[in-house]
């Protein structure tokens, strides 16, 4: 690695005024599991690294009273992982949190690293496009907030500017509904091949789908929600044939590369395989009638 | 740029002069001259250079030393008291899940700091727990039994160990 | 068989050290003054060298030395010298992407880095060869210039009469075969220290399996007297077969360390030892097996291509070991192997675990059940019907001494529940078990024409042992095992012996740790080593207390007569001895693996081989249809071990060895882009996990009739034979689809599944 400024701030703005004030040289370092491997083998050169181990706020994990999950950016995925409100009223975050990488990597990794790396298979952006999360974005001063769906803008590129830091996750709450992540890997630790999540919502005891998001991971430029599989589903009751006609609907919109991890080809297979599982469980929880 | 860097290894409190852009494994390796950690990959793909800080397994390699300041670094010398081995440790020589022996000391700090939070867990959670540290050599058959039997003797004498 | 440590699941003696973290591997060594060197390396496979300045990197502050081809001798090497075909830095040509064209010596990791990048390299790149079979093909890019062609090693071997015995066959099966270059991966990359001391001797640190012959290689390439050097191992993480031959760090790291006066390291980051620290030699297999009606396997017709890479290494021993293994398995009486080594513009090969016998067992057995379908017989019955004899000389001229073939295949049917499972598939999953069968050497062999072994004991009056071998251990056990026979040979307990190795100087000469050779050689040389201490010592006990020899019995470290109570310690013996009458206690061994009749080096084949090994593996499988995924549920492994020196280690190395099979069969393919190894890290080449492993069940097969140490084989490799196989085999009965190229890839099976359904 080249040597580098290193600064510790303990506030956010004083964060942030750092950022700002490099020239665009800067990097924020929250766990540093991919940051830190950029640096050492991709050629990633930043000037100063802004840690943002002591700048409080940023690493809650909680549900609210009235179930907003609210994530800070820079929560360890271990946190998210084992937190006991979020396995019991968002296990599927929880899941995907689990599934990423090793117990050493999620110890340091973060909610907020892994968005900001913004890989196409960052593997928690899915779950969380699932639930409709909106991400929170402070210069210090001031924050915005807009849909994750929006945060993303290329690989590995996001709307932060200079100086503005990812704060916080936040999934509104919602109603009742089936969430979940299905990731296929090569060995039994890996980046995704591919990612589908689901979160689907059903009209009273029936199987008529009132709401579908589905999102895809690591088949386009960026995670991406599959607005053609939610267009194909709403309003319809979920039976097999339902779920078929969604699968197409979302290979659809899965834009895959071919890499040395996978063919274009298999991506788009394995995007019919996963979303037909997640929709065949999502089927299955609601006749056995919505169990919350 | 070198920077004051305080640390606590392994009960012993260390204050270093340490450039800004050298990792926590290098630190232990070199400046402090614990060798105990081994470099596997430096990408934290391999597991081998698993330390514990503040009681959580870490990829060493990734994390830049001055994250560190302040904080409780344990490494694989620091388990055995006095001569006598750490549980884990014995476990492992017992139970012959080592060969080489380069992956062992990863694998036992990662395996305390599983049973450490997690007393009794079930086969799918050791499995889970120790995914992140890759062997070569043993077929992990063997270390998945040395961690069923560590379970044991920690149920046993677990509490001497508490301070470690 | 088992004695009073011979056969136990004893701790081995170096594991307190290694869970410790005391145990120092080469890569730990510190030296004052120590600079590090780093290797510039060729980002192109084919290219001539125009030239290279290197004024900018000398002058950075920091940097030592900076070395070119103008700086070294310029001796040619190979592992075999006639083949010899490799400088220390490339002097006009670069022949793979990774190929050494100059090195750096800096203060630090950091300085050597920079100065690299300061290195300029003018090339002229050249069109590149990547396939074998294109490399075969008249007007291919030549590897080597002056050469006819790219292949530039064969072995030929032909018994009976191949093509009579095709014609009259009543099935004759035929197919290709590929499979292709794989790492090693060992946790502990390939290192080294060079130091040059004030008498101009060189001492060279590293993680070797095979100090001795790495030694004479140094002095060769230095052109250098042997005795001037001196090499040095110490703990091992891992060799597999990669640490056997010499590679170019040794003497890039010993001309920086003449020129800067300083020792020098040299340790592969990850992404080197991928791509540079050489590989298994792919194999794409022409085979035709031909059998009667009833069963019997009459003819076997090999031709293999084997891919060397860039240089040669291990290759030709690989290819001609394989087709002693070929011509032993099932006594086959007509046997034809062509093998070709052929150049290729990638990274060189060398030997890895099972050395040429994993390649050639996926082909075999894979086709030995399309044989069995064919015939109408189940596979099992197939191979039974052919199962190896004890004390047989098959058609080839191997001559096999114990053999508990039939017992493995028992053995493992019974622990998988073969019939049961072949008979009755599950409902809703795909499932699917798989045989395969191996022999493999478990004794080294005598093709360098020299195969023998020696040890030192010597005994101190404190009652400790200490053992003088040139058994490397690089995690397998070797030490352990060595300190078990001298124990159980002499009479002591495991725990008074200690093991001193690693080091040339004090050594004896020995060709290293491979081939599964360390148990069989070393151990018989140690055991005659144990042997004749324990003569002294008896003879020094019966002086002390007076009796007759043949009165003294010695066991767990106490002495005492025959009939009567009272014990003494080893240490009283031998403390009269030395200290009363000036007399020390020790012995020496030697094993000389006896030659057979007529032995010439061309000729003997299978004659090679001092001990044979067999095995059968058998794999369950659960196949998803729908992305392609294989899980292997067990593997049941049966392999022989003629007498167990220690159970728990021999099950450790099947484990192990079956695990790397998995490895081998379903994830691990180095993938390149023009010559570019594009997955140079564990992020992208896979190997097994702790979540990746089945259920193995390893059964250790014991048999009569070895001349190892005790009775016993060698286990290092055989574990690793037919794991592929199986598990290709296994796949077949769940999903009816034959795969013939490894690794079987998920993409290959959803493909194939697709193809079978249109």
């Amino acid at each position: 690695m080249k040597a580098f400024e290193y600064v510790r701030p303990s506030s956010l703005e004083e964060a942030c005024a750092a950022l700002a004030g490099s020239g665009g040289g800067a990097k924020a370092l929250a766990g540093g599991t991919d940051l830190v491997v950029q640096m050492k083998q991709g050629g990633l050169r930043p000037t100063m690294l802004v840690s943002l181990r002591d700048v409080p706020g940023l690493a809650f994990v909680g549900v609210g009273d009235d179930l907003t999950l609210t994530i800070g950016a820079a929560a360890p995925l271990a946190t998210v992982e084992h937190s006991l409100e979020v396995r019991r009223h968002y296990p599927a975050v929880a899941d995907a949190a689990s599934w990423i990488g090793s117990a050493q990597v999620r110890s340091r990794a973060t909610v907020g690293g892994n968005l900001c790396n913004a890989a196409p298979s960052a593997d928690m952006a899915p779950i969380l496009l699932a639930y409709d999360a909106l991400a929170t974005i402070t210069d210090g001063r001031s924050e915005r907030t807009l849909p994750l769906e929006e945060f993303f803008t290329g690989p590995g590129q996001t709307v932060l500017e200079p100086g503005e830091l990812l704060k916080s996750i936040s999934v509104p709450p919602c109603p009742t509904g089936f969430g979940k992540y299905y990731k296929t890997f090569r060995s039994a630790m890996d980046c995704c091949t591919v990612g589908v999540a689901v979160w689907v919502s059903f009209a009273d005891d029936t199987a008529a789908v009132q709401d579908a998001r589905v999102a895809l991971g690591a088949v386009a430029p960026t995670p991406i929600r599959s607005r053609s599989c939610e267009r194909v589903l709403i309003g319809e009751t979920l039976d097999q044939a339902l779920i078929e006609r969604a699968c197409v609907a979302a290979t659809e919109d899965a834009l895959p590369i071919t890499d040395v991890r996978a063919s274009a080809d298999y991506r788009v297979t394995l995007v019919s395989v996963l979303s037909r599982r997640a929709l065949d469980a999502a089927r299955v929880w609601a006749q056995k009638g919505a169990g919350g | 740029m070198k920077k004051e860097l305080h640390i606590t290894v392994n009960g012993d409190e260390c204050h270093l002069l340490v450039a800004t852009h050298r990792t926590l494994l290098e630190v232990i390796r070199d400046e402090i001259g614990l060798t105990g950690t081994k470099n596997g990959c430096g990408a934290g793909e391999c597991g081998a250079c698993t330390v514990l800080l503040d009681g959580e397994p870490v990829n060493s390699c990734l994390v830049l030393a001055h994250e560190a300041e302040g904080r409780k670094v344990v490494t694989i010398e620091g388990l055995a008291k006095a001569g006598v081995l750490h549980p884990v440790q014995e476990a492992f020589v017992e139970e012959g899940a080592i060969q080489c022996g380069y992956c062992t000391p990863g694998m036992v700090l990662t395996t305390k700091a599983l049973l450490d939070k997690n007393p009794t867990p079930s086969r799918q959670e050791i499995l889970d727990g120790l995914k992140g540290n890759l062997c070569r050599c043993t077929g992990y058959i063997k270390i998945l039994e040395a961690v069923e039997t560590a379970k044991c003797l920690l149920e046993e004498r677990g509490s001497e160990w508490a301070d470690v | 068989m088992g004695g009073c440590v011979i056969g136990k699941g004893l701790p081995r003696i170096d594991a307190v050290p290694k869970v410790t973290g005391e145990a120092q591997y080469t890569v730990d060594l510190k030296m004052p003054g120590m600079l590090i060197a780093k290797i510039l390396r060729s980002p192109h496979p084919h290219a001539i060298i125009r030239s290279i300045d290197t004024t900018a990197a000398r002058q950075l502050k920091g940097v030592h030395a900076v070395i070119t081809s103008q700086d070294v001798p310029d001796n040619l090497f190979s592992f075999y010298h006639w083949l010899a075909d490799k400088h220390i830095l490339c002097v006009d040509k670069v022949r793979y992407v990774g190929d050494e064209v100059a090195a750096v010596a800096a203060v630090d990791e950091d300085t050597a880095e920079e100065a690299l990048s300061l290195i300029r390299v003018d090339y002229e790149p050249l069109p590149a060869v990547f396939d074998v079979e294109e490399a075969m093909e008249p007007g291919a890019p030549l590897v080597h210039d002056g050469k006819e062609s790219n292949a530039t090693w064969s072995v030929d071997r032909l018994f009976g009469d191949p093509d009579k015995a095709l014609a009259e066959c009543d099935y004759v099966v035929e197919g290709k075969y590929v499979t292709h270059q794989v790492a090693h991966t060992c946790l502990e990359v390939s290192n080294c220290v060079a130091k040059w001391d004030k008498s101009d001797r060189l001492t060279i640190w590293t993680n070797t399996q095979a100090p001795h012959t790495q030694r004479q290689e140094v002095a060769r390439i230095l052109g250098i007297p042997r005795r001037q050097v001196r090499l040095i191992s110490s703990y091992m993480g891992g060799g597999f077969g990669s640490k056997l031959v010499m590679d170019m760090k040794l003497p890039i790291a010993a001309v920086l360390s003449r020129m800067t006066g300083r020792p020098v390291r040299i340790v592969n980051t990850r992404s080197e030892e991928f791509t540079t620290a050489k590989t298994r030699y792919p194999y794409t297999m022409f085979l035709r097996t031909g059998a009667t009606k009833d069963g019997q396997i009459m003819v076997r017709d090999l031709r293999v291509i084997g891919d060397a890479g860039a240089y040669h290494d291990k290759g030709p021993a690989t290819i001609n070991f394989s087709s002693m293994m070929f011509g032993t398995l099932y006594n086959v009486p007509h046997i034809r192997y062509h093998a070709d080594m052929v150049y290729t513009n990638k990274e060189m090969g060398t030997a890895f675990r099972g050395f040429g016998n994993p390649q050639m067992a996926f082909a075999t057995e894979c086709q030995l059940d399309e044989l069995a379908e064919q015939i109408g017989m189940d596979p099992l019955a197939l191979r039974l019907a052919n199962s190896n004899c004890a004390m047989e000389t098959t058609s080839c001229g191997a001559e096999v001494c114990g053999c508990g073939m039939t017992d493995c295949m028992v053995e493992a049917s019974k622990r998988m529940g073969w019939d049961e499972k072949r008979a009755t598939k599950p409902d809703g999953v795909r499932r699917g078990v798989g045989v395969a069968n191996m022999v493999h050497t478990g004794g080294g062999g005598r093709f360098y024409g020299f195969n023998s072994a020696e040890a030192f004991i010597k005994l101190s009056d404190e009652g400790t042992v200490t053992l003088i071998t040139s058994a490397l251990d690089m995690g397998q056990g070797a030490h352990t095992a060595m300190a078990q026979i001298a124990a159980e040979g002499l009479g002591v307990r495991l725990s008074d012996v200690n093991v001193m190795s690693h080091d040339t100087d004090l050594t004896p000469y020995d060709l290293g740790s491979w081939g599964s050779r360390a148990s069989f050689m070393d151990g018989n040389a140690v055991l005659a080593a144990a042997l004749d201490a324990k003569k002294a010592l008896v003879e020094a006990a019966a002086e002390m207390l007076e009796v007759d020899a043949d009165d003294v019995v010695i066991e767990e470290s106490q002495i005492w007569v025959k009939g009567l109570d009272e014990k003494h310690d080893l240490s009283e013996i031998v403390d009269h001895s030395v200290n009363a009458h000036g007399l020390p206690i020790s012995g020496a061994g030697k094993f000389v693996d006896k030659l057979p009749e007529g032995y010439t080096i061309p000729t003997a084949f299978a004659k090679n081989i001092p001990c044979f090994s067999f095995g059968t593996q058998m794999a369950e499988v659960e196949v998803d249809e729908e992305t392609g995924q294989v899980t292997v549920l067990k593997v049941v492994a049966a392999h022989e071990t003629g007498t167990t020196l220690n159970q728990t280690m021999a099950e450790g190395q099947i484990e192990g060895s079956v695990a790397q099979g998995i490895g081998y069969a379903l994830m691990e393919r180095l993938v390149h882009e023009d010559g570019r190894v594009v997955n140079d890290r564990f992020l992208d080449y896979k190997i097994p996990n702790i979540g990746d492993v089945p259920e193995i069940e390893a059964l250790l097969v014991e048999s009569e009739g070895t001349d190892g140490p005790f009775g016993a084989k060698g286990i290092g490799e055989p574990g690793l034979v037919p794991t592929a196989p199986a598990i290709a085999n296994a796949i077949y009965d769940a999903i009816g689809v034959r795969f013939r190229e490894l690794p079987i890839t998920r993409e290959m099976v959803l493909e194939a599944l697709r193809e079978n359904r249109s």
